[in-house]
């Protein structure tokens, strides 16, 4: 072919509205990610509480004092505890749900789906009034409820106990987000070809068989894309947390974004601001995410070898 | 609403009485399909609970509030809250204010996304490897707390207190995303139309914006949604870039600086959380649509 006997110069120059296309999304991408990135990879050698230039050079000071920090293990902790609950409860729910709603003789399927939309579409702010008003101001006819059942006697502050706080963090937290999942099922569930159940129920097959050999084996790619987006975002759970309670009673329900937040901007009391302690903690997280990354790509591909070599 | 609670009516009575065994066959998946509904109703309903419990509330007058508890039906309907909300507490300017962002954020978007993935995916170009490598890797770094470099890039640029700031960071923050899913949708877009075009002489600007553009409005309707609800309901951002000009807040903004400055008006809070989620979920509802078609096609490819 004359093309590839082209210069690179002239495929460039060809190729010149392309680049002009791809031009303001490489730009936006430069100036407002990728430059912070590296910017706040710089902070993390001084301390600094963000007001005029960095000057204080700390070096790796700031890496070893998250890792000495308790609250960031506990922080840690509450994340992945959050993780592991949320992400699989959320798949299951949001799974069955999209398997219910996706038969074609349901009616007011688009009614119910917009109902289990609906926490998505609003914003931390509304959930975190609405919930608080909800548990804080009346809390106690639930707590009349459960005392009138004899489950307990005596006064429980929801929000402000650390045994409770944080499930509730969780429950919301399944409640929030599952609508994502249930619409991204829903369209995994539409690529599937009509024909091949079509054919399965000629040849006899019931629900769970075209279940088992059909919609799993379809929805396989699918799925790992959804499960990637639902770990990427619990992982990165923040404003939930915020609004509801900020990381406390007495930091037990930190997650590490909130941790962050609390050294960057100031936390609870007196802490003052540390930009670079929480520059260092943001990409002591990140590296710890890649691993783990790293570690499931690494699983998933001899799992995949292991089915092939079947 | 309560139309919904009322089951699955049979479509159309046949016309003759079906012989039994046929009958007997088409009862059963007809009860099942009666529990399903009764089961979604109800799972819907506790779904839904806070916010119909807001709702209400929005309605009620302040000692009502505190009254009813979790009962959400309010005794008579206080309508002048919403008036009070919007005035008084300015949700008014507040709602205009997230408007004008919204749209700004969703048009910024969707042209550089949907010109960005456009050539990724249909005009290829030396180096589109690189360019792909970049955006992907950005998917993994840490983003952390890089409002801060964000924040001092715009205050040596003097785009400090603006909506403006707000509409460029916050599109920045789904271009990735935004141009993958964009990607994935040209990609499966039959060439046979694109190759007519150019054989009827149409340059690469008349192909994208005439021919291709409209062809893809369910990923225009899909990103379009995803970009408003976060630009609609983001706080972080806005609340960072108008903390020197209240009368710049967002909605979500305005709705905690309103609990700082009353704590005791959780009527007009509750009306002014019902503004807030009016429009987006009527976006919603008027896109959902193409939203799950969209997002189809763009696993397809």
């Amino acid at each position: 072919m004359n093309v590839r006997r082209e210069s690179l110069a002239g495929r460039m120059w060809t190729a010149r509205w392309s680049y002009a296309y791809a031009l303001p999304m490489l730009a936006l991408l430069l100036v407002f990610i990728v430059y912070p990135i590296a910017a706040s990879l710089g902070y993390t050698l001084y301390k600094w509480n963000g007001i005029g230039d960095p000057t204080d050079f700390v070096g790796l000071d700031n890496f070893r004092r998250v890792i000495d920090d308790s609250i960031f293990w506990g922080a840690l902790k509450h994340t992945f505890l959050y993780v592991a609950i949320v992400v699989p409860v959320q798949l299951f729910l949001a799974l069955g749900l999209a398997l219910v709603l996706n038969q074609k003789k349901l009616k007011f399927a688009s009614f119910y789906r917009t109902v289990f939309f609906l926490p998505v579409v609003t914003s931390a702010a509304v959930i975190g009034v609405v919930i608080q008003l909800l548990f804080s101001n009346f809390g106690d006819v639930i707590n009349n409820i459960l005392r009138d059942l004899h489950v307990t006697h005596g006064y429980i502050d929801w929000l402000g106990d650390p045994r409770f706080a944080m499930g509730i963090i969780i429950v919301i937290g399944i409640w929030h987000t599952l609508g994502y999942n249930l619409v991204y099922f829903l369209a995994g569930l539409q690529t599937i070809p009509e024909d091949l159940y079509e054919a399965a129920k000629l040849d006899g097959a019931g629900r769970f068989a075209s279940f088992r050999y059909i919609t799993v084996p379809m929805l396989r790619s699918v799925g790992i894309v959804i499960v990637l987006l639902a770990l990427v975002g619990s992982f990165q759970v923040f404003d939930m947390v915020q609004v509801l309670t900020n990381g406390g009673p007495y930091f037990a329900t930190e997650v590490v974004n909130t941790y962050i937040y609390h050294l960057a901007f100031g936390g609870t009391g007196d802490v003052d601001p540390d930009v670079g302690l929480a520059s260092a903690a943001s990409f002591f997280y990140g590296i710890l995410l890649i691993a783990l990354s790293v570690v499931q790509v690494v699983v998933l591909r001899s799992l995949a070898r292991r089915r092939a070599a079947k | 609403m309560s139309s919904v609670a009322t089951t699955v009516p049979p479509l159309s009575r046949p016309a003759a009485p079906a012989p039994l065994p046929a009958r007997r066959r088409r009862r059963r998946p007809r009860a099942a399909m009666v529990m399903t509904h009764v089961a979604l109703v109800v799972s819907g309903l506790a779904w839904m609970y806070p916010f119909l419990w807001t709702l209400g509330s929005s309605l009620k007058g302040t000692d009502e509030f505190f009254g009813r508890g979790l009962n959400p039906l309010p005794s008579q309907l206080l309508w002048s809250n919403y008036q009070q909300a919007w005035e008084q507490a300015s949700f008014g300017t507040y709602f205009i204010n997230t408007l004008l962002i919204t749209i700004g954020t969703c048009v910024g978007t969707l042209l550089v996304t949907a010109m960005a993935g456009y050539v990724l995916a249909r005009a290829p170009f030396p180096g589109r490897g690189i360019f792909l490598f970049l955006i992907s890797a950005t998917l993994f770094l840490p983003h952390g707390y890089t409002i801060i470099p964000i924040f001092d890039l715009m205050e040596k640029l003097g785009l400090l207190n603006s909506l403006f700031s707000i509409i460029i960071v916050q599109a920045a923050g789904g271009v990735v995303f935004g141009t993958f899913l964009f990607m994935g949708y040209f990609q499966t877009i039959d060439s046979e139309l694109e190759d007519a075009a150019k054989v009827d002489g149409a340059s690469f600007h008349q192909t994208f914006w005439r021919i291709m553009l409209p062809l893809s409005g369910p990923m225009l309707a899909t990103v379009g949604l995803f970009t408003a609800i976060s630009a609609w309901n983001s706080y972080f951002i806005p609340l960072v870039f108008t903390l020197a000009r209240p009368e710049q807040r967002t909605l979500s903004v305005g709705m905690y600086a309103f609990i700082g400055e009353n704590s005791t008006q959780w009527t007009l809070l509750c009306a002014g959380s019902i503004i807030t989620l009016v429009p987006i979920i009527a976006l919603f509802v008027m896109l959902q649509r193409f939203f799950v078609n969209g997002l189809a096609g763009a696993i397809k490819g």
